[in-house]
């Protein structure tokens, strides 16, 4: 709840507050595990000859913690899962970064980690889709692919022996967003799953949920089609000339589309302010919430929907519990 | 600590003219301005280019009691070190000299006068024709004697077009003060001083589009409107005079 | 400040174009706004408002000062604006002086009036204590603890409900013997005396992205904007400043249509703040 900045009325408080309650409740049913502070001292049978993992300290003897967050044991092994922290990215985890330096033979991205990625020119599939050896004139043409503060989806290849990140897009599905919304959320929403594309088909909307936090949410296209070297020419040029307005509007994305983005851009919003897991069922669940009960898409920000929203989870928790027990 | 009477202070003077001049606005409806001016007329302008040997542009201007010399530099190499960027960068100065007013003052830097004017040129320049590259303007206000910045950014204009940098039009730049139901084009320090409100138009008369514009006090819509048309109106002749001057030089 | 895609770019001209922005919007609705008074217990007035993701902060201290010899029957007022490296990491240092510096000359040009002090939301000659003598101070300080563009704005209406919540302290004077006499001035620490604002305008800031203009624009919409015009309008519906900024210009009919948008909207947002206002002195309260 760090950013509920909503005037509430009455009742809403009153509603908002039940709510939290039960969800405090729930969660210290759910919590076996235990929860620690820095400098909080972390149990454990001194005999086992224990091993000290990431997030914990020596002192006089004990183990301390040095993060804010759970204890978790793997056989003698004691370490802290941060309860917030910064991306920390794993091998394979599907990411959405922005490009903000193109150096050679390589685009520097920010993806919420603490450095910078780097996507070779080499680990990606060029326009053309042959495999060949990249040639100077490639390297030339970087900016063809990707500019500076173009958004790209890629994937986490690995770490370098200094310790840098590697990326790789060698598939028709990564590759640079357009006609869309970026939205950046702490990363420890979203969990790593087996799906982070997913085309909301109901909606003609393409949802791209990053490892790293960054959500984007944009028109769903064909990923079939090498829309590429196409795209290069029916882009818009940024010189404000009247002339050109008139063919933009033409590019524009449709109005019912639109709403769908929107729609569902306010709601990842909304769960991220609320810091509920985001996962496509409960985005989609909040988008479709808000159109049964005929709030308007701006008003999904708004105290009415924030308050529904949070009575919506405890029920759902509700459910699941029981279906646990 | 009573005031020695044989010391001469021009502030006080100034301060003294000021009381009579307010004196005068709030006594009758049609006062006369202490130039001889009627309301709607502004002072003579004078311009001419070319007032510094170093600058790759300069221009002066004398409007009655106002006198300016900008300067302009460039465009060269950025000093700062600057990402990426494809299109130039325009800096701008505003000083006024220690001997600029009544009473001797610091004679620094005007940062306000600095933005505005930077506003005012910004949409006037064509900043693409020059990436990575940085075209400074320096004004130095040698006199000020009321509607400074106006004066400044015409005079800045002019100088830019004697550079030599590519511009979508020139600038031109008049203010107006409101005295109640009056409205006084080009107003003198001493006016400005006393003042219910004022209005700034800086614009690019050919396209007729206004870059920058700035008002304070008081206004109703219909007031705007009217203070807005006799502005440009004015921008438009003040337009014709720079012209003029630009073409002195050339033939 | 984010650098945005082509793509991004365009999908955000394309939603101001269709009259559908990328949080739902449209053209002339403005964000959810929150409002606090009496923040700050030292000052005399105080007041936080969020406009969704921007969120500014304003203190209002009076102090006793000698008025201007110019203007022997006015108090003083000096608006600062500071923005804090909190807010974002570009205003470290000297970074955020230039946009510091131009805010407080804008939101000077709307509450102080012109010279003579004719459509000043604030009434310079209330501060008066003894004419030519003692006067109140009156240091508007605002403070930008996150930024999420049109902070004009949220700075304006910040200072309005400041203002609101400003008491200040009853004086009794006691007149030295002679003229010349510096007086006895001796402030009350229980009574206050509400501040007037009923004239204190609103600043509406129109920024123009494309051939439309939007209200209220976030920091993104801002990046992509040719040109805005921030209007301040009082409860009569006159302008009392106005400010232009961004390089582009503006056909003056564009000028007028907007200023005549912006006292339309501007009336709904003086009502939204004085409801906003009652009800966070009815929290105060409790």
């Amino acid at each position: 709840m760090r950013d509920l900045q909503l005037s509430l009325n009455q009742t809403q408080r009153v509603r908002l507050q039940a709510a939290l309650q039960q969800l405090q409740d729930l969660a210290s049913q759910a919590a076996g595990s235990s929860s620690v502070t820095i400098a909080d001292t972390i149990p454990v049978n001194n005999e086992d000859g224990i091993l000290k993992g990431h997030g914990t300290s020596e002192l006089d003897g004990q183990v301390v913690a040095t993060l804010c967050g759970v204890v978790e044991r793997v056989n003698k092994l004691v370490y802290v899962r941060a309860l917030r922290a910064r991306y920390k990215p794993e091998v394979g985890d599907i990411i959405v970064g922005r490009v903000i330096e193109i150096a050679p033979k390589r685009w520097r991205l920010e993806i919420n980690f603490s450095q910078d990625a780097v996507l070779m020119l080499s680990s990606m599939n060029l326009p053309d889709g042959i495999q060949r050896r990249r040639t100077a004139v490639d390297e030339l043409n970087m900016r063809t692919i990707f500019e500076e503060n173009d958004v790209v989806c890629a994937e986490v290849r690995g770490f370098q022996h200094d310790g840098s990140l590697h990326l790789q897009a060698r598939s028709q599905k990564y590759g640079k967003l357009e006609r869309g919304q970026l939205l950046t959320v702490p990363a420890y929403l979203v969990k790593r799953r087996k799906q982070h594309f997913h085309h909301l088909e109901q909606y003609c909307v393409d949802l791209i949920l990053g490892c790293n936090g960054f959500i984007w949410v944009g028109e769903h296209l064909e990923t079939g089609e090498n829309n590429m070297l196409e795209d290069r020419e029916k882009r818009p040029e940024t010189s404000k000339s009247n002339m050109i307005h008139e063919e933009q509007e033409q590019t524009f994305t449709p109005l019912e589309v639109r709403q769908h983005i929107c729609r569902i851009a306010n709601a990842v919003r909304l769960l991220a302010a609320l810091g509920f897991i985001l996962t496509v069922e409960s985005i989609v669940d909040t988008a479709e919430a808000s159109a049964s009960s005929n709030i308007e898409i701006k008003d999904m920000l708004g105290p009415e929907f924030y308050v529904q929203t949070v009575e919506r989870e405890v029920q759902r928790r509700i459910l699941l519990s029981r279906k646990r027990v | 600590m009573a005031t020695n009477p044989a010391t001469y202070s021009p502030s006080q003077s100034l301060e003294r003219r000021q009381q009579q001049q307010r004196r005068k606005i709030f006594l009758q409806a049609d006062w006369t301005r202490t130039d001889g001016r009627s309301f709607h007329q502004c002072r003579p302008a004078f311009m001419r280019t070319g007032a510094s040997n170093a600058a790759s542009g300069s221009a002066y201007a004398e409007f009655g009691g106002t006198k300016v010399i900008v300067s302009v530099f460039g465009p060269r190499e950025s000093k700062k070190a600057m990402m990426y960027s494809d299109t130039g960068r325009l800096n701008c100065n505003v000083s006024y000299t220690t001997f600029s007013t009544p009473t001797r003052g610091q004679g620094s830097d005007h940062k306000e006068y600095s933005s505005m004017l930077h506003k005012a040129l910004e949409g006037a320049i064509i900043l693409e024709t020059f990436p990575k590259t940085t075209v400074d303007v320096f004004a130095l206000v040698l006199e000020s004697g009321g509607s400074d910045l106006p004066v400044i950014i015409s005079c800045a204009s002019l100088a830019l077009a004697d550079a030599g940098i590519m511009m979508y039009d020139l600038v031109s730049s008049v203010s107006v003060s409101c005295f109640g139901n009056n409205l006084v084009i080009d107003p003198t320090a001493e006016e400005e001083a006393c003042q219910d409100g004022s209005l700034m138009i800086a614009c690019m008369p050919a396209r007729y589009e206004v870059t920058q514009l700035t008002l304070t006090g008081e206004w109703s819509t219909a007031k705007i409107n009217e203070a807005m048309e006799l502005c440009l109106d004015a921008c438009l002749k003040l337009a014709n005079i720079m012209r003029s001057c630009l073409k002195e030089i050339a033939s | 400040m984010v650098g945005l895609s082509t793509g991004e770019k365009h999908f955000i001209h394309g939603g101001i174009a269709q009259d559908l922005r990328s949080d739902g919007r449209k053209r002339l609705h403005f964000r959810p706004i929150s409002v606090e008074t009496g923040v700050i217990p030292q000052a005399n007035g105080s007041a936080r408002v969020r406009l969704g993701a921007t969120d500014v902060i304003v203190s209002i201290k009076a102090e006793l000062g000698k008025p201007n010899s110019f203007q022997p029957d006015k108090g003083k007022v000096a608006i600062f604006i500071d923005c804090s490296p909190t807010a974002a990491p570009e205003f470290e240092g000297r970074g955020g002086e230039e946009l510091s510096s131009e805010l407080s000359v804008a939101l000077e040009r709307c509450f102080l009036g012109g010279k003579t002090g004719t459509g000043a939301g604030i009434d310079l000659s209330s501060l008066i204590v003894v004419e030519g003598k003692v006067c109140w101070d009156l240091y508007i300080d605002g403070l930008v603890i996150s930024s999420d563009g049109n902070l004009l704005d949220a700075l304006a209406a910040a200072i309005k409900v400041a203002l609101s919540n400003t008491g200040i302290p009853k004086v009794n004077v006691d007149l030295g013997a002679s003229p010349d006499d510096q007086p006895e001035v001796d402030v009350s620490d229980e009574e206050f005396l509400q501040f007037d604002t009923s004239g204190v305008p609103v600043v509406v800031t129109l920024t123009k992205v494309g051939r439309h203009y939007i209200v209220d624009a976030t920091l993104e919409e801002e990046s992509q904007m040719s040109s805005a015009v921030s209007v301040s309008v009082n409860r009569h519906g006159h302008i009392c400043g106005l400010t232009k900024r961004g390089g582009a210009g503006l056909d003056p009919s564009v000028i007028l249509d907007m200023i005549s948008v912006a006292k339309h909207v501007s009336q709904n947002l003086i009502s939204v703040l004085d409801s906003e206002i009652a009800a966070a002195e009815a929290n105060a309260d409790e």
